[in-house]
């Protein structure tokens, strides 16, 4: 993992949760701005998921919760794409916005518990 | 109600894939209703998301531990795999509908708030008897009390959604 990553991250995850949370107090739906929104934060995951799976995976790094670090580097990325589905497959409720925020939220979290389980290396 | 009472004159072109706005079938079943609403339906949808990350992360969790090092703490790893498997039930009686769907809801939710009030307070109590954490230890706490708090909330609104 790269320090200044998370830290995008989890910028990127709060403001996209906050952003989710406007969107249901406003009473809109979650459109095509949601989607691009996500699309981005869905990015910089992906990015980061290559990152350390590669030093995981190819070698260099051994973490002493592997399995577990492995299994929320899965998580963090599969949560957001779900959430976003789950949260515009309802087309008549402003409440798309607050899944996506709990998606944003979640994520989060799984990002912050992998950066705890990469610290235990170093 | 607030979400229902909004919901049909928000087509203000703001949702673009609805073309069809003249809101003819679309929210029919909220009106002061008769019969039970959808538990997935306006705020229900958050509460299952929610539900859905913790079934998703303590399930997760469970299976690492009790694959890795399942000797080290057996009881708790076996609690916290079947929280996980309690919320996984939650989240499909949430989504679902009909009666079945929801007595499912009823039995899971219940069980939660029953073993989030247990484990809690035995651990809260005593420590020795749980050398590893769960998902319910310290009603939660781990978790922000998150699960302490979902069950209630969980249980307001089936009983919200019930209908009559």
């Amino acid at each position: 993992m790269i320090g200044a990553l998370v830290i995008v991250v989890y910028v990127a995850t709060g403001l996209l949760a906050l952003y989710g949370l406007v969107r249901t107090v406003q009473g809109r739906h979650p459109g095509r701005d949601m989607r691009i929104a996500v699309g981005v934060v869905e990015a910089l995951l992906v990015v980061q998921a290559a990152i350390a799976a590669f030093r995981v995976l190819g070698g260099g790094v051994t973490l002493p919760e592997q399995g577990t670090f492995l299994i929320y580097l899965v998580v963090s990325v599969c949560v957001l794409p779900i959430g976003l589905q789950f949260a515009v497959t309802e087309p008549t409720t402003r409440w798309g916005g607050a899944v996506v925020s709990v998606a944003a939220i979640g994520t989060g979290v799984a990002v912050w518990r992998l950066a705890e389980l990469w610290a235990a290396h170093v | 109600m607030s979400e229902s009472s909004g919901s049909p004159s928000s087509g203000s072109g703001s949702s673009g894939s609805g073309s069809s706005g003249s809101g003819s079938s679309g929210s029919g079943s909220s009106g002061s209703g008769h019969g039970p609403r959808p538990t997935s339906s306006g705020p229900g949808r958050v509460l299952i998301a929610v539900y859905a990350i913790f079934a998703l992360s303590a399930t997760a969790r469970a299976g690492v531990q009790i694959a890795t090092n399942f000797s080290e703490a057996p009881l708790a790893y076996l609690l916290s795999a079947f929280a996980g498997v309690v919320y996984i039930l939650a989240t499909i009686g949430l989504a679902g509908t009909g009666p079945g769907r929801r007595r499912l809801a009823w039995v899971a939710v219940g069980i939660e708030l029953v073993g989030v009030l247990a484990v809690g307070t035995l651990t809260a109590l005593d420590t020795a008897d749980f050398p590893d954490d769960t998902v319910w230890s310290l009603y939660g706490r781990g978790y922000g009390f998150v699960p302490l708090v979902l069950p209630l909330i969980g249980l307001w609104w089936l009983r919200r959604t019930r209908g009559r």
